[in-house]
């Protein structure tokens, strides 16, 4: 038993050397993300995108097998994650890393790629800093920045000048504020008050009447999704600032189309701006909708983070194919830069400076769909959004 | 008096070899979990910190995690801003730990019971939110990333394999578990111990309570801010939930677990409590929760005093049969 785990110790060694033959290998890829507890759902949706893209493409690429190995991280918890992605390669002898749904798990792992001789495909972890702490990892998610701020224009275009911006106070929340603050002042906009409310905020009332009290035309939001943010469209309903004509901007994070169902008809005419929503009209969209439907189980629980894993299926693939199974990171990483493809999401490509996702950017409003089901309704494009938080850098 | 002496002198020397071969055999056994293990180390550390002053003082707390945060926070900043040294780094989260203990025992301390609980989870989310404001320093929710440790000694490198962290963690944890063998069966330790059983009876032998347990708390707060610093020397990245509640919580689970006052029971609960957690997560990484609540309500019902209660029964009642046969 000994000897024999020996041996293939040594066999497996050589292999990642690159002195035995790579045809028909399994090529391993390790998928970290929260599959348990509060954020699940999510991790189901990392799920359901490798899936429905393993279903959609095959199962191996140039006769290697594909294996997808899922490890849980409920929640963000860095030493777990640098724990889970270090068995993954040393252990499980991954080829590729993907996953990670909380910036500060991923930051635990950059720092072991390029020893791991391992790309890591980000399908989620937003904030713009992670990728400059490692060449070898590419994003196909979204930054907070890169959603937000198509919005600043669309604000002063209506005509609103002057905007309250109320945020949740944490990082993803201090980011989207200053986001939005930058690209509305840019536009000519005036930001009167900033609120950051403390994380555990559920009685917004008060926070509504200092929106009156602001004097502004429109207010800028950003919550967690979830409860909070049911909360937070509920008491703009009823304390009239709706019918009062004070318009809703937020990020696509607030009404992602999981949430949709208990949001209701509070969430009729909200603004939000996003890469993705699962009612896009496309036939690369149609098809996947289909396929991550069947891998899910219900269409009510697909949201925007499958996306984020059904497009970095196809950059792993893509590594796979330029590298023909060998395990050559640096290799694997160069060959999808500047790689550019339709996604259900649209037309999309990897920058090559900075190895994150250029996309269209959707102004969308919460509308009913033709099944009288909530959806969120494209109604203008900001074609090939870079990152403005990696672009000043 | 002293042969009885001499019996525990024995069972300690024979208790740490155990330990170490049980390090030492996880190494050779795991040489590809070493991260994992590094993670059972730091927090057994965090485990033990909390026995120190439940299991031996009595003082019931769901905020340890601030005392272990201290550490972890104060190795990371002092580690980005250049002191990158790792026996330095673990020295200055004991000292972070063993402040942020003085300041959590002074408060705790005013109350009794539930308040006092009560006052622990408090101080455990003030310090979440404290870290989380203080996001220049901290990195907030985005975590303290860019930890760049110098070799041990200037040779053995932090490296993906895990290996320099595993042994110095294995390393730091014997020492630490050897003086505080010496800690808690000093005349301190019996003094905590009464204090926990009759705090009054104490106080009127002509000794103060209060002292003595802020002694045990600046105690445990070293313990668990080295705890910290380990974590963060190993994993190089700093987050939020090093400050954090659930972290508390699970902690004082594994000692329960475990058994409460009693160091062994403080590792034992670590070691089996995130093994098998890890062991069940990575069979079904959607289910595995199921299994792990399935293990602590077993464990409660069938062994109240923890495993390592369970133990001592057991070989409790080898003692008597023996006894009762000679």
């Amino acid at each position: 038993m000994r000897i024999s785990k020996r041996i293939l110790g040594v066999a497996l060694g050589a292999l990642l050397a690159g002195s035995v033959s790579a045809s028909a290998e399994t090529i391993k890829i390790g998928i970290i993300g929260p599959f348990s507890g509060p954020f699940a759902l999510q991790g189901k949706n990392f799920q359901a995108g490798v899936e429905a893209y393993m279903a959609l493409n095959g199962k191996s690429v140039k006769g290697n097998d594909i294996e997808v190995i899922y490890r849980d991280l409920p929640a963000a918890n860095p030493a777990q994650s640098r724990a889970l992605a270090q068995e993954l390669v040393v252990k499980e002898k991954v080829q590729y890393l993907g996953g990670v749904y909380f910036t500060p798990d991923a930051m635990a792992i950059t720092p072991l790629l390029a020893q791991a001789n391992t790309p890591l495909v980000i399908f989620n972890a937003a904030t713009s800093a992670i990728m400059n702490t490692s060449p070898l990892v590419v994003r196909t998610s979204f930054t907070t920045a890169q959603t937000t701020t198509p919005l600043g224009k669309v604000a002063v275009d209506e005509g609103v000048k002057k905007v309250i911006t109320i945020v949740s106070d944490y990082g993803p929340g201090v980011d989207a504020e200053n986001a939005f603050k930058k690209a509305f002042e840019a536009a000519g906009g005036q930001v009167v008050e900033s609120i950051r409310m403390p994380m555990n905020t559920n009685d917004f009332s008060p926070i509504m009447q200092r929106v009156r009290d602001s004097g502004a035309a429109g207010l800028f939001a950003f919550l967690p999704s979830g409860p909070p943010t049911l909360g937070f469209a509920k008491a703009y309903n009823e304390t009239g600032l709706k019918k009062a004509g004070i318009k809703f901007y937020a990020p696509g994070d607030l009404t992602q189309e999981s949430d949709l169902p208990a949001l209701g008809d509070a969430a009729d005419g909200l603004k939000t701006s996003f890469h993705y929503a699962v009612s896009h009209d496309s036939p690369e969209n149609k098809k996947f909708v289909e396929a991550a439907t069947k891998a899910i189980g219900s269409a009510e629980q697909l949201s925007f983070p499958s996306v984020g894993a059904y497009d970095g299926m196809h950059v792993i693939y893509k590594m796979i194919e330029a590298t023909g199974g060998k395990q050559d990171a640096q290799k694997a990483v160069d060959a999808v830069k500047g790689l550019s493809w339709t996604s259900p999401r649209g037309p999309v490509s990897i920058e090559p400076a900075t190895r994150h996702i250029t996309q269209n950017i959707y102004l969308r409003e919460v509308a009913k769909g033709a099944d009288g089901k909530s959806i969120n309704k494209e109604i203008q494009t900001f074609p090939n959004q870079k990152d403005p938080g990696l672009a000043t850098q | 008096m002293s042969a009885s002496t001499d019996r525990r002198w024995l069972r300690d020397v024979i208790g740490i070899a155990l330990i170490i071969a049980a390090g030492l055999a996880g190494y050779w056994l795991f040489p590809d979990n070493l991260a994992l293990l590094t993670r059972v180390i730091a927090a057994a550390l965090l485990v033990l910190s909390i026995d120190l002053i439940t299991g031996y003082c009595g003082v019931a707390t769901l905020g340890q995690a601030s005392l272990f945060g201290a550490g972890a926070y104060a190795a990371g900043i002092a580690c980005v801003n250049g002191i990158t040294e790792p026996v330095t780094l673990i020295l200055i989260g004991a000292v972070a730990g063993s402040v942020a203990g003085l300041l959590m025992g002074t408060i705790m301390l005013r109350a009794h019971g539930l308040a006092q609980l009560v006052l622990s989870i408090a101080i455990v989310q003030l310090f979440h939110e404290a870290a989380n404001k203080a996001s220049a320093y901290t990195g907030g929710s985005d975590g303290l990333a860019g930890l760049m440790v110098s070799p041990l000694f200037g040779m053995f490198a932090f490296d993906l394999w895990g290996r320099t962290a595993y042994l110095f963690g294995l390393a730091l944890l014997v020492l630490v578990f050897i003086i505080l063998k010496f800690v808690v069966s000093s005349p301190f330790g019996m003094l905590c111990r009464g204090i926990k059983q009759d705090p009054i009876r104490i106080r009127a032998m002509g000794s103060f309570v209060f002292p003595v347990l802020l002694k045990m708390f600046v105690i445990s707060g070293a313990v668990a801010g080295m705890g910290g610093a380990l974590a963060a020397i190993s994993t190089q990245v700093v987050g939020l939930d090093s400050v954090s509640f659930e972290l508390s919580a699970n902690a004082l689970v594994m000692l329960v677990l475990g058994g409460l006052g009693s160091l062994y029971g403080a590792l034992v609960g670590t070691v089996i409590f995130m093994g098998f957690e890890h062991f069940v997560s990575a069979i079904n990484p959607f289910h595995w929760m199921t299994m792990v609540g399935a293990l602590l309500i077993a464990v409660v019902l069938a062994a109240p005093g923890g495993l390592s209660g369970l133990l001592d029964r057991f070989s409790a009642s080898g003692h008597r049969a023996k006894r009762g046969k000679a």
